[in-house]
């Protein structure tokens, strides 16, 4: 038979994913051989497995390579967001550890679902073809429907769960339904071949194949359902309120990066063509979930629903990178992204430690006086609302003078304009947080003392955030080069 | 014209298969009885006929002349549906048996996956019958006799992917020709035993025929069939033992071949050999049930995925790695 | 195509659209079960009608064999009250049907555009884009070619679609093949870690338990005087 052109099987290129996947399978048998003995030990394994492999990354080599079969792109890009998703995931497992216990949910599932949802995610930032994109989407999915429902026995847990399934199917369902018009249009699902023949077409003056377009629109709705942009955010306030917490935290850290870096290659790599046909797109989520998450969070007691909403407007503050569609957009998102993950795990670190008599409080009443009781991680929690409102010297400012400056320059002034209005819009909330912390009346103290995983993330974010106007030079060159990658198609 | 001519031949073949098949299944009625018998040192039928030859042609016009009640509740449609399913099922897996070289009705590229296709719909009948019936004895029956074979249809997956593996080939003419040196009962021994079991429960028999379980169900899904219903049923259920008795000859026990490629075997042609075999496997089903007490139903579910289905799963890692690790892959 | 496949053709694809229609028209949900069934079973004949007999077999096997078993299951033992299942239907009707002719009228619009493109453009100007996905590395586009990448051949007459599709699935597919295993393997533990309760109460069979067990150990024998007991 001489059917197949001999195919590499190059797997050195996704070894951290292989590393990944088969540590999860090792967890997995040692989690169920040892009945009863839930998740000791294994989470910081599962920790120490994320942290490994993305050292690995960072250690290894960042020459764009296209290998299994072509559905594998590993390139600077991939290699930046994977660290970041990483990182993200060990810390949110940090996090986890002393919540799973108070609330009798430690099961070894919960590491395990933890591994498989970030070895999505690598999967997903690493996709070169729309069914590696699925494939790599489904399997975080599918672990996060999980672990939104992990509480199983308490009805807000469950609730979420089968929400954010629900219409977590319906969103996969429209990406699929996008990926077969664009193969139906132009006969191929993967990216290279699609931008070289994009490219081709470009050349010869041909239009976008409006079937193709229908198709991308679908996609973007897809993906802006998973990042929780305007449109489709409804899930998020719901699913994040009911969620457990650390699972909150890790939805709206990880899995954000991952969807937004999925968006950025598909838009910027296949569809780079066309940037003049998907911008008006992601203008209209970016300023739909700026607004939205400016005015909507402002009624809200729900610390937790907070976070939602501000989520919400950060998407649409990281996005107006993607609009401007340079490599300074993208580097600017990629800024962005780092310093969202490390403020929200930093403020759900806050939201952990917020337990009286036993039981995890979430209403914003409940911080006042916090400085008067706890001024340490007052003092956390007002850095990271400050950063999160963009105040200068925190790095959350910086974030958004990145994608503020790209989108200046590429001419998307108003843009730039409604960004920096609803920023102040939205500071209001934040610093009403600041303000019930520091100025009311103080009530009853939270339980101390807290896990050192919570006090580690917190203190380590809080550090980041304060610390980023100082140090940012190798970290801002490795998110040039990671936007440079996706510059060039390889 | 010649297309006509075409079908007719077929029409033809057909009935050469089907008319023999249907009096066998008629008389392994009869053998089961007399089989039975034998074993519990009684004479099973006697009065009608020389040695009660008769018996199954009066069972049959018994059933014929009876009154057909189709329950007031019911859902008629499928209720009649349903007996007539279970006996095409049990027909039509026979397109595909080779009786010798040549010697088949369509000789398909994947034969073992029409068989796959064709066993795996069996359940349809049998949990139609029981929804259609509006009894609560039928639907609890069918709903075990559906997860049963939902079950063990893995492991009988798995297993003939290791014949598969060994055959490199999903036609069942390639398959049998593939064992002329050596029939696969030997190299996959364990698995012959596990399909056979399989069968066993795939084919609601004794010790697994939970879902008539007489003494908790009153007869299971087909408690509220009478005249030709039941009949039909009767009749899908035993066709099935012979159309399974068949798979396994024809996957382990080499098909048409003679045990032995020299002279007083050749002699016999194969057609003979393959029924030789059935009858063998046959004669199997029959000794189960003579033998065995019936399994509980967590027990045959544990034996199902707990022992079932990672040993066959072991053995196809196995037989792959010994394929590849000797280069014995079949090109 | 001769007289017979197409009278075949016509057949199936009239009783897999019927089939279509009843499983969202019939009125008990059973009913649309065994409906799909049929639909599952016709494409299947379709399949083989273009001669690709694995895929129908597959089809059979997973849809109709397995899928639609529990399908079946879950809708036999849900008890739907259809009465009341139909009640609020009438008041979403516009809603539902305006998103459909929305989608409809796209479906169109873009069907209508393939159809002039395939047609006109392609005749007028020779410079469509085929995009065929390569074997090697994306190659360089010949010179004003009309295709960018050269598809790999195959002769089809020799290999059954079985083995192409073995060919393919477990080299170029190799990757997408094991993270569809990935996908399951969560699948599982999800539905093992919602649904798994542990009963410490129930009393579970431990087979080795019973095997090891030796007659001395539960069986006393002992020498009962007539009319004293024990």
């Amino acid at each position: 038979m001489d059917t197949a052109s001999p195919v590499v099987l190059n797997l050195s290129s996704a070894l951290p994913e292989v590393v990944l996947f088969l540590s999860g399978l090792v967890l997995l048998v040692v989690g169920a051989l040892r009945e009863g003995e839930g998740a000791k030990g294994l989470s910081p394994f599962a920790v120490l497995v994320l942290l490994v492999v993305a050292a690995m990354i960072l250690g290894g080599g960042q020459t764009a390579m296209v290998s299994l079969g072509g559905h594998f792109i590993f390139d600077g890009f991939a290699a930046f967001t994977k660290v970041v998703i990483l990182v993200a995931a060990a810390l949110s497992l940090l996090l986890a550890r002393d919540y799973l216990i108070d609330e009798k949910v430690d099961r070894f599932e919960f590491p395990l679902l933890v591994l498989f949802a970030a070895l999505g995610m690598c999967m997903m930032v690493s996709a070169n073809s729309f069914i590696a994109l699925y494939m790599g989407l489904e399997l975080q999915s599918l672990a996060i429907y999980v672990l939104a429902a992990f509480q199983r026995d308490t009805l807000r847990s469950s609730e979420a769960g089968l929400k954010y399934f629900v219409l977590g199917s319906l969103a996969s369902g429209m990406l699929l339904y996008g990926c077969s018009l664009v193969y139906g249009f132009t006969g191929t699902l993967r990216f290279d071949t699609l931008a070289a023949g994009f490219a081709i077409q470009g050349e010869r003056g041909i239009d976008l194949q409006i079937g193709a377009l229908v198709g991308l629109t679908f996609v973007a709705a897809g993906l802006a359902f998973k990042m929780a942009a305007v449109p489709f955010h409804m899930w998020t306030p719901d699913v994040y309120e009911g969620a457990p917490t650390p699972v909150t935290a890790f939805m709206a850290s990880a899995p954000k990066v991952a969807a937004i870096a999925l968006t950025l290659r598909v838009l910027m790599q296949p569809f780079g063509e066309w940037t003049d046909e998907w911008r008006q797109i992601v203008v209209f989520i970016s300023v739909a979930s700026m607004i939205l998450g400016a005015f909507a969070a402002i009624g809200q007691t729900n610390f937790k629903r907070l976070m939602a909403y501000s989520g919400i407007g950060h998407v649409g503050y990281a996005l107006i990178g993607l609009a401007a569609g340079t490599a300074g957009g993208i580097y600017g998102v990629l800024i962005y992204l780092v310093i969202y993950v490390a403020m929200t795990l930093g403020t759900f670190a806050c939201i952990m430690m917020m337990r009286r008599g036993g039981r995890y409080v979430e209403t914003i009443g409940d911080l006042s006086g916090l400085s008067t009781r706890q001024p340490m991680m007052a003092l956390a929690l007002a850095v990271f609302m400050f950063s999160l409102a963009g105040i200068p010297p925190l790095a959350g400012f910086f974030g958004k003078l990145y994608v503020f400056m790209a989108a200046v320059d590429a001419g998307l002034v108003p843009l730039a304009v409604i960004g920096v209005v609803t920023s102040v819009v939205g500071a209001y909330y934040y610093l009403r947080i600041v303000k019930v912390m520091y100025f009311d009346e103080p009530t009853e103290a939270f339980d101390g003392p807290n896990g050192l995983g919570l006090r580690l993330v917190a203190a380590g974010t809080a550090v980041f955030t304060v610390a980023f106007i100082l140090l940012p030079g190798p970290f801002l060159n490795a998110a040039q080069n990671a936007a440079a990658a996706l510059m060039t198609t390889p | 014209m010649a297309e006509i001519w075409a079908l007719v031949v077929i029409v033809f073949y057909i009935l050469v298969l089907v008319v023999p098949l249907l009096l066998g299944v008629a008389y392994l009625t009869y053998a089961e009885r007399k089989v039975l018998g034998a074993m519990q040192l009684r004479q099973g039928p006697m009065t009608v006929g020389p040695y009660g030859l008769l018996q199954p042609i009066a069972d049959g016009l018994k059933l014929f002349m009876k009154e057909t009640v189709v329950p007031s509740g019911s859902n008629k449609f499928v209720f009649v549906l349903a007996p007539m399913l279970t006996f095409i099922l049990a027909l039509i897996g026979w397109a595909v048996i080779p009786f010798g070289p040549g010697l088949v009705l369509a000789d398909i590229n994947v034969g073992v996956l029409y068989l796959l296709a064709v066993s795996s719909l069996g359940v349809y009948g049998i949990i139609m019958a029981g929804w259609a019936s509006n009894s609560r004895y039928a639907f609890l029956g069918a709903l075990r006799s559906s997860a049963q074979m939902v079950s063990y249809e893995i492991s009988i997956g798995l297993i003939i992917i290791n014949v598969l593996l060994t055959a490199g080939s999903l036609n069942l003419t390639t398959i049998v020709e593939s064992q002329r040196g050596l029939w696969y009962f030997i190299p996959h021994f364990p698995m012959f035993v596990i399909f056979f079991v399989s069968v066993l429960a795939e084919t609601n028999r004794h010790p697994f025929d939970l879902p008539e379980d007489e003494a908790t169900l009153v007869t299971g899904f087909n408690v509220e069939y009478s005249s030709m219903g039941f009949a039909l049923f009767f009749l899908g259920e035993y066709a099935n033992m012979i159309l399974m008795s068949a798979i396994c000859s024809v996957l382990f026990l080499g098909g048409w071949l003679p045990p032995f490629g020299i002279v007083p075997f050749t002699w016999i042609p194969g057609p003979i050999w393959l029924i030789l075999k059935i009858c063998f496997f046959l004669f199997a089903f029959i000794w189960a049930r003579a033998t065995l007490p019936r399994y509980r139903y967590d027990q045959l579910m544990r034996l199902g995925w707990k022992v079932f289905l990672p040993l066959s799963l072991f053995w196809v890692v196995l037989t792959a790695g010994v394929l590849v690790a000797f280069d014995l892959v079949p090109r | 195509m001769n007289a017979v496949q197409l009278l075949l053709f016509y057949i199936l694809a009239l009783v897999c659209t019927a089939s279509a229609v009843m499983v969202i028209a019939s009125r008990n949900p059973v009913h649309s079960v065994l409906y799909l069934i049929l639909a599952f079973f016709n494409a299947a004949g379709l399949f083989v009608l273009i001669g690709a007999e694995f895929l129908a077999m597959v089809l059979v096997v997973v849809y109709v064999g397995a899928v639609a078993v529990l399908f079946l299951f879950v809708v036999m033992m849900l008890d739907i009250n259809f009465v009341e299942m139909r009640e609020g239907f009438l008041q979403y009707l516009p809603v539902g049907a305006l998103v459909g002719i929305i989608l409809l009228v796209e479906l169109m619009l873009v069907g209508g555009s393939w159809a002039l493109a395939d047609r006109t453009e392609v005749a007028a100007a020779p410079a469509t884009v085929v995009m065929v996905e390569p074997a090697a590395p994306v190659a360089v586009p010949p010179e004003g070619g009309e295709t960018a990448v050269v598809a790999r051949r195959v002769r089809a007459e020799e290999v059954t679609n079985t083995q192409m599709l073995g060919a393919v699935l477990y080299t170029e597919y190799f990757y997408l093949f094991q993270a569809a295993g990935a996908i399951l393997l969560v699948a599982i533990v999800g539905a093992i870690t919602l649904t798994l309760r542990e009963r410490p109460a129930t009393k579970r069979q431990d087979i080795g338990r019973q095997v090891r067990r030796r007659p001395f150990e539960s069986v006393e024998l002992r020498k009962v005087k007539p009319r004293a007991g024990i």
